[in-house]
């Protein structure tokens, strides 16, 4: 991707201008994405992404500059530049350069560049086909496949020098049903880090019912009435919540600047002790799993809450010095435009005891959020908000009618100890988390569990 | 290769092969931004950034492709590939303009600053560490400046075609950001403030960083209040990301693949006589301004809403074709991604009061003046169920920082609750003008 003597130079410009440390990251990305809208294949795009990230460390202070060009010269330049406001005498030479191969973790059987693309189109069509089966009140649906190879090459002036590829492969299927008072949505969007079998074993028909039917059952729905309730969370994607409310304050990058509600934490008591969480890199094929980070440490599984009591933080190079905690191989970057920070991967709320009947059973009047959409959270107040995408009234412990409208809203470290219930349908479900160094694919899960009490926003 | 010469070398090869219909998109960025923390700058990010799209039509079909090497292998690698995706595609009756007439030079919109490019790296790091000492001096409960930073960033864009249109646009900023964590008790709050615009002015980009602490400290000691109903009256900052929320509702596309609620409405009353809402995309400076929409058609000022009456929908070639009309100028397109729909300055005209007049209308109300997340707004059917923080007022009197509720209602029936509109919009570069409003019907869940 660049000649190894480029490298090792621009690694030595590095030092030679007083970094403690440089890096050199550089990548080569296929995508591509296939979109059917309104019963049309829509757009059809691909493309290649390159480009080049160099980082000086000058303790914790870092410089971050990039560019597509690999012109030797005009990268020496662009680092020379970098490190212009800390310029300093050049103590230490680089380390030699030591290519240590990577163990591929999370094989693809099937490449997807040996499936013509008419394939993908006529998958794309029966996905519409399907889910337009559900009934006439399915007024449109959109489906894609996205999916993107990126193959990268780290080194560093500690003389580490390494070169993965990461293969993502994604459906998303989107469908809007309306019985006369206005459009509502469903969607599901699995992914993989895999290949195209992805493509052939997923079951279309459940992601075209799953769709489908959020769609229906919230186009009949009428408006949640607001206030303070248990809430009863579904498994799978109602793992966001732990993943926005908790997880994002549980990262070095918000730790070491104080802006967390967790800061100073570890070894105590955050959570109720029914809980364990954990976010791990290391899940064959999952679409948050990595054979090495964005720094090219190797990925590992890493207990964050065990049995309530805050085990560890995530971290990458910067934040585990800083913090003094160690590194967790979780440092991430949506590509060579962002410097890596330490980010989740597949994150989840681990397997309770409980049965998801007797958690409904026990609330005599609450919200059933069987689906969440999307959220946002201020790591350092803590305060997030949620969208229900599928809601349900639970009343004298059964789940009645369906509900739109409801938005969670609350604070991560006041939820934590209200979660009393956790069942043992453990599911995980892929999606894309934004956050300083770009968006990265992540999964989020958990089983099915109770809040005893949360804000629903409604009318 | 030059971007200027890539593009003729893309054109070349398409007529090379016979293909009529092909243009060409590059885009080019540079930015320097610096972080501080600490009384010192703690991350520096210099960047330059390239790219070039490809749209091939070939008999009503496109293709899309794009790469970030600019070299002639990769350059004939991306028309190939652009080519086989217009193949598969299916027929959407898209044809390019031909080049608009006597456009004049992107010039006059004022988008682009020279001075701005010789802001050098130590007046920004002055700048930066003067927020940062300024904020902390401002107020004891600061707990830290988790987020400041200090940057200069211009773009370019630059589009040709096969029909002989050629159009480049450039733009610069320069801004600075501050969000101050505040601690007092048990009540935690963030506050943030920003600065961007295109003339420099030292002063008042260093000024943020007491107005963010300001913006969190207001807000400590927050507390939810009871389900209600009440007038809510959004600021000048949220106004316009509500409306942002929910604008796809006026693009032609989503109307037709029946996504918008605003379908078969043309000339309807859609809202209040006090509502008048149009996209000008010739507003000297503003962040959307632009002479060519990026398919090269020429922009015009278009009414969207008329004291109330739904005037038009925005159409981009392929939306326009589908009901035998023309475009209005309102494609947006990346070089690595697809054809969209999109305003390009939206103005909803102000009204006559003040902030403070329009707070001061009701007996009690809720000042809104931050908004939590779009994840409750679903722009498909207008439902809002959103988190807010503010005040509780009361004759016009912040009485209570407020925080822990929601804000739920109908976009599209808000429309016609406006109860009043300010006489002021935010001061910074925008693309989206809407004042001050004092809303009637929102349902606070709390």
């Amino acid at each position: 991707m660049l000649a190894d003597q480029t490298i090792a130079k621009v690694l030595e410009q590095g030092l030679h201008q007083g970094a403690d440390f440089a890096e050199v990251f550089i990548e080569d990305s296929i995508s591509r994405s296939l979109d059917l809208l309104d019963r049309k294949i829509d757009q059809i795009n691909s493309g290649n992404s390159y480009g080049i990230g160099i980082r000086l460390l000058f303790g914790h202070e870092s410089c971050y500059g990039y560019s597509c060009d690999p012109d030797p010269a005009g990268l020496l330049q662009l680092t020379e530049n970098l490190a212009r406001s800390k310029r300093r005498e050049g103590r230490v030479t680089p380390k030699d350069l030591r290519r240590v191969p990577v163990n591929d973790q999370h094989r693809i059987r099937l490449s997807p560049e040996k499936v013509g693309k008419l394939d993908r189109v006529e998958l794309l069509r029966r996905l519409d086909e399907l889910t337009r089966s559900h009934g006439e009140p399915i007024r449109q649906v959109s489906a894609s496949i996205v999916e993107k190879k990126r193959s990268m090459l780290i080194a560093n002036s500690e003389g580490l020098f390494r070169e993965d590829s990461r293969q993502y492969m994604r459906v998303r299927l989107s469908a809007i049903a309306d019985t006369g008072d206005g459009p509502q949505g469903g969607a599901v969007s699995p992914g993989v880090l895999g290949g195209y079998e992805f493509l052939e074993e997923v079951d279309l028909e459940k992601l075209a019912r799953e769709a489908a039917e959020t769609a229906l059952r919230m186009a009949g729905a009428g408006y949640v009435d607001g206030g303070v309730m248990p809430v009863v969370m579904g498994n799978g994607f109602g793992g966001v919540i732990f993943h926005e409310a908790c997880g994002h304050p549980l990262e070095t990058e918000a730790i070491r600047k104080n802006a967390s509600s967790f800061t100073g934490k570890l070894g105590q008591s955050i959570a109720s002790p029914v809980l364990t969480a954990v976010d791990d890199g290391t899940i064959t094929n999952a679409w948050g799993s990595l054979n090495i980070d964005d720094e090219g440490n190797e990925a590992q599984r890493t207990v964050l809450i065990k049995d309530g009591v805050l085990q560890q933080y995530l971290s990458d190079r910067v934040g585990a010095a800083q913090v003094g905690v160690p590194q967790t191989g979780s440092s991430r970057r949506e590509s060579y435009k962002y410097a890596p920070v330490s980010r989740m991967r597949n994150t989840y709320i681990d397997k309770g005891p409980d049965k998801i009947e007797d958690i409904i059973r026990s609330v005599d009047h609450g919200l059933y959020a069987k689906k969440l959409g999307g959220g946002s959270v201020d790591p350092g107040t803590g305060e997030f908000n949620f969208a229900v995408q599928e809601g349900y009234i639970i009343r004298k412990g059964k789940v009645a009618e369906p509900v739109r409208g409801a938005t969670l809203i609350g604070k991560g470290y006041e939820v934590l100890p209200k979660i009393s219930m956790i069942a043992d349908d453990l599911e995980l479900a892929a999606g894309i988390c934004g956050a300083s160094s770009g968006m990265v694919p992540t999964t989020v899960g958990q089983p099915t569990l109770k809040i005893d009490s949360i804000l629903v926003g409604g009318r | 290769m030059q971007p200027e010469v890539a593009i003729e070398h893309v054109l070349g090869l398409a007529r090379q092969n016979g293909l009529a219909e092909v243009d060409v998109l590059v885009e080019r960025g540079e930015s320097l931004g610096l972080k501080i923390r600490d009384a010192k700058v703690e991350k520096v990010d210099q960047s330059t950034s390239l790219g070039l799209g490809v749209r091939v039509l070939l008999d009503g079909r496109t293709g899309l492709a794009y790469t970030e090497r600019l070299e002639a292998s990769a350059l004939r690698r991306v028309l190939d590939e652009a080519l086989e995706n217009a193949e598969l595609q299916d027929q959407l009756e898209v044809n390019l303009p031909d080049p608009a007439n006597n456009v004049s030079t992107a010039e006059a919109l004022q988008l682009y600053n020279s001075e701005l490019e010789q802001l050098s790296f130590e007046e920004l790091a002055e700048v930066g560490l003067e927020i940062e000492a300024t904020a902390k001096q401002t107020d004891q409960r600061v707990v830290t400046l988790p987020y400041l930073g200090v940057s200069r960033e211009s773009g370019e864009w630059i589009l040709g075609t096969s029909k002989g249109a050629y159009y480049r646009q450039r733009a610069n900023s320069a801004t600075t950001y501050c969000g101050a964590l505040l601690q007092e008790g048990e009540s935690r709050k963030t506050g943030f403030w920003f600065w961007q615009m295109r003339d420099w002015n030292r002063a008042e980009a260093a000024a943020i960083g007491p107005k963010a602490v300001k913006e969190g400290t207001s807000l400590l000691g927050a507390r939810s209040i009871q389900n209600c109903k009440m007038p809510v009256i959004l600021d000048e900052y949220c106004a316009p990301q509500l409306l942002g929320m929910f604008f796809r509702a006026f693009h032609a596309d989503a109307a037709q693949k029946g996504t918008s609620r605003l379908a078969g409405r043309l000339g309807e009353k859609i809202a209040g006589k006090n509502v008048t809402l149009y996209d000008d995309p010739h507003i000297p400076g503003a962040r959307g301004s632009s002479l060519l929409d990026s398919e090269g058609v020429l922009t015009q000022k278009l009414s969207l809403v008329d004291q109330g009456v739904f005037q038009n929908f925005l159409y981009h070639i392929e939306s326009a074709s589908k009901e035998q009309r023309t475009s209005t100028g309102h494609a947006r397109r990346g070089y690595n991604s697809g054809i969209g729909t999109g305003s390009h300055n939206l103005v909803m005209e102000k009204g006559s009061f003040s902030l403070e007049e329009l707070c001061q209308q009701p007996e009690r109300a809720l000042l809104v003046t931050s908004l939590e997340g779009a994840a409750g707004c679903n722009s498909i059917s207008g439902d809002i169920s959103i988190g807010v923080q503010g005040f509780l007022l009361e004759k016009g009197e912040r009485v209570q920082p407020v925080d822990s509720i929601t804000i739920a209602g109908n976009f599209f029936d808000l429309l016609s609750q406006i109860q009043g509109l300010g006489n002021c919009y935010q001061p910074y570069l925008s693309k989206i003008f809407v004042p001050p409003m004092l809303l009637d019907g929102l349902a606070i869940s709390g």
